[in-house]
C-alpha cells in the first residue's frame, strides 16, 4: 500500500497545478500553430515541445539542481539550503529569490550542497546553459544565416541600406513604449528588459534571443515566442500598414533592373562590413562577425564544404537545441505573468512601427532623389528574411501585375538583418554602460 | 516620481542615440560599399555575364515542365501500357 501511495504521489497527475497545466496547454497550442498553421514550424515545433517537457510536474527538466532542491526537497534538506543562504525557509519562491540575488560564492556553495544531496541539473537546463546561456546557439545560427544570404541585390543598390536602417525605428519606439508602461505603473520593466523587448521589432529570431540572453534572460521565453510568432504573422501584419501609407500609383512604380554584381564585390562586402564593425561598434562584433564569417565562406568559393555545413547540417542541429532551450524558459512560474502579456502587445506594435518607418523612409527617398523606388520595398527593412520581401512582392503584384519586386526587396531585407544587429550592439553597449 | 522620469529619459536618450548610431553606421556602410564596388570594378572589370547572378535553389524557377516534354511523355505512356499489359 505504501508503495502504491509513493507511485501516486510521484505521478504527474498528483503534482499537477494550474500553472503547469496552462503552460502544457500553451505548448500544445504552439505545436498546433506550427504543424497545422505552418507558423515558423522549424522553431515552434521544438519550442512548443520543449515547453511541454519543461512543465511536466515533478520532473523538473528545466530546473537547475538548486531549484530542484527548493521545489521537491524534504524539510531537513530545505533547512540546510536556507542555512547556506543565510536565511530562514518560508516557501520555495522566497528561498529562490534569495538564491538568485546571492553572490557567486554563496551560489556555488548552494550548488555543492544540492549536488551532495543528489540533485542534478535537469536535461533542458543543461541544454539551455550550453546553447543559450553561453550565447553559442544564436551566434551559430547567425553564421548560418550569413552563409545563406546573397548580398547581390544590396550591392547593386546600396541605398536600400537606408530602408533597413529606418525599419529599426520599431525597436527603439518599443523600448520607449516599454519604459512608458513601467512609468505608468502598468508593468515593471527595467531598462535592460525594455531593450530586450524592443529587439522583437528587429524581426530577427537569433538577434532577439542573443540580446535577451545578455540583457534579460528571465524574459527570454516570452520574447522568443513573441518574435517567432509575429515573424510568422508578417504576411498578415504588414499589408494593411503598407496599403494605408501608400497610394495606388506609388505601389505601381516599376523599378529599374538591378545591375549585375561581380564575384569580387561579393567577396569584399563581408570584409568591408567586418572592418566597419571593428572600427565603430565592437559590441556588435559577436553577431556581425559570425554573420560576415558565414557570408565570406559562401562567397569566397573555396570552402564550399564549410559553407554547406553552416547553412544546412549545422544550422539544423543548432536549431533543435535552440528551440528546446527556449522551450525550457516556458516554465509556468517564469512565463505566466502580466509581463508576458505586455511583451506580446509591445512586440506587435514594434513590428507595425518598423514596417511603417520603412515605407515612409522609402517615400522620403523618392522625394530627395530622381531614381524612384517603390515604397513597398521599405517594409522589407524589418528583416524577417525572406518573408517580408515576399510580402512586398505580393502587394506590388496586386497593384501592377508586371511588377516583380522580390529581388529589389531582398536588398532592404538583408539590410534589415545588418540594421537589427547594429541596433542590438548599440543597445547592449548603452544599457550595460548605464547598469555599470 | 523622479525615478520614473529617469526611466523615460533613459528610454528617450537610448532611442536618439540608438537610431542615430544605426543611421550613421549604415550611411558609412553605403559609402564604403559604393567605394568598394567602384574600386573592384575598376581593378577587375566584370567577366561577361555567366547567367547566374544569384541562383538560390529555393528561388530558382523549375527548369522545365515535365508535362510538356514529348520524349518524357511518350516514355511514360509506354511504361504505363506495358505495366497494364503485364497485369492482364
Amino acid at each position: 500500500m505504501d508503495k502504491l501511495m509513493a507511485l501516486w504521489t510521484g505521478s504527474g497527475l498528483y503534482n499537477m497545478d494550474a500553472g503547469s497545466l496552462t503552460m502544457i496547454v500553451i505548448g500544445f497550442l504552439l505545436l498546433y500553430l506550427a504543424i497545422r498553421k505552418n507558423f515558423e514550424p522549424l522553431l515552434l515545433v521544438p519550442i512548443g515541445f520543449g515547453g511541454i517537457l519543461a512543465n511536466i510536474p515533478a520532473a523538473g527538466l528545466a530546473y537547475s539542481a538548486v531549484e530542484q532542491l527548493a521545489h521537491v526537497g524534504s524539510a531537513a534538506q530545505l533547512d540546510q539550503l536556507a542555512a547556506v543562504l543565510g536565511t530562514q525557509f518560508e516557501n520555495y519562491k522566497q528561498i529562490l529569490d534569495v538564491y538568485y540575488s546571492a553572490p557567486a560564492a554563496v551560489k556555488l556553495t548552494a550548488e555543492q550542497l544540492a549536488s551532495d544531496l543528489n540533485y542534478n541539473n535537469g536535461m533542458l537546463y543543461n541544454f539551455y546553459s550550453v546553447a543559450i546561456g553561453s550565447t553559442v546557439a544564436p551566434l551559430l545560427i547567425f553564421m548560418g544565416v550569413g552563409a545563406m544570404t546573397d548580398f547581390g541585390p544590396l550591392l547593386a543598390n546600396p541605398r536600400t541600406l537606408f530602408l533597413g536602417a529606418a525599419a529599426q525605428f520599431g525597436i527603439f519606439a518599443t523600448v520607449l513604449g516599454a519604459v512608458g508602461m513601467s512609468s505608468l505603473g502598468w508593468m515593471d520593466f527595467s531598462i535592460e528588459q525594455a531593450a530586450a523587448i524592443g529587439i522583437i521589432g528587429g524581426a530577427d529570431g537569433p538577434t532577439a534571443i542573443y540580446v535577451s540572453s545578455v540583457l534579460a534572460p528571465e524574459l527570454l521565453g516570452a520574447i522568443a515566442v513573441a518574435a517567432y510568432s509575429y515573424m510568422a504573422l508578417v504576411p498578415m501584419i504588414q499589408p494593411p500598414i503598407m496599403k494605408a501609407l501608400t497610394t495606388e500609383k506609388e505601389r505601381a512604380i516599376e523599378m529599374v533592373q538591378l545591375r549585375p554584381v561581380s564575384k569580387l564585390e561579393k567577396i569584399m562586402f563581408p570584409l568591408v562590413l567586418l572592418v566597419l564593425v571593428a572600427l565603430l561598434l565592437p559590441d556588435a562584433a559577436p553577431l556581425l562577425g559570425m554573420f560576415c564569417f558565414g557570408n565570406l565562406m559562401r562567397e569566397c568559393g573555396v570552402v564550399d564544404r564549410l559553407s554547406d555545413t553552416a547553412q544546412n547540417a549545422l544550422i539544423n542541429t543548432v536549431t533543435i537545441f535552440l528551440g528546446l532551450s527556449v522551450g525550457s524558459k516556458l516554465v509556468a512560474d517564469k512565463f505566466l505573468s502580466t509581463e508576458t502579456l505586455g511583451i506580446l502587445a509591445l512586440g506587435i506594435v514594434a513590428f507595425a512601427i518598423g514596417t511603417a518607418a520603412g515605407v515612409l523612409m522609402a517615400k522620403l527617398m523618392n522625394k530627395l532623389s530622381k531614381t524612384q523606388i517603390n515604397p513597398l520595398i521599405g517594409s522589407a527593412g524589418v528583416s524577417a528574411v525572406p518573408m517580408a520581401a515576399r510580402v512586398s512582392n505580393k502587394v506590388g503584384l496586386e497593384a501592377n501585375p508586371h511588377n516583380f519586386l522580390l529581388m529589389h526587396a531582398m536588398g532592404p531585407n538583408v539590410a534589415g538583418v545588418i540594421g537589427s544587429a547594429v541596433a542590438a550592439g548599440v543597445m547592449i553597449k548603452y544599457v550595460s554602460a548605464i547598469a555599470g | 516620481m523622479s525615478q520614473e522620469a529617469d526611466l523615460i529619459n533613459e528610454g528617450l536618450s537610448l532611442m536618439m542615440f540608438g537610431m542615430g548610431f544605426v543611421f550613421v553606421f549604415l550611411t558609412v556602410l553605403v559609402f564604403a560599399t559604393s567605394l568598394m564596388s567602384k574600386i573592384t570594378l575598376a581593378l577587375a572589370p566584370m567577366a561577361p555575364e555567366k547567367a547566374t547572378p544569384n541562383a538560390r535553389p529555393s528561388v530558382a524557377p523549375v527548369a522545365s515542365d515535365p508535362s510538356s516534354d514529348p520524349v518524357l511523355l511518350s516514355v511514360i505512356n509506354e511504361a504505363v501500357r506495358q505495366h497494364r499489359a503485364r497485369r492482364q
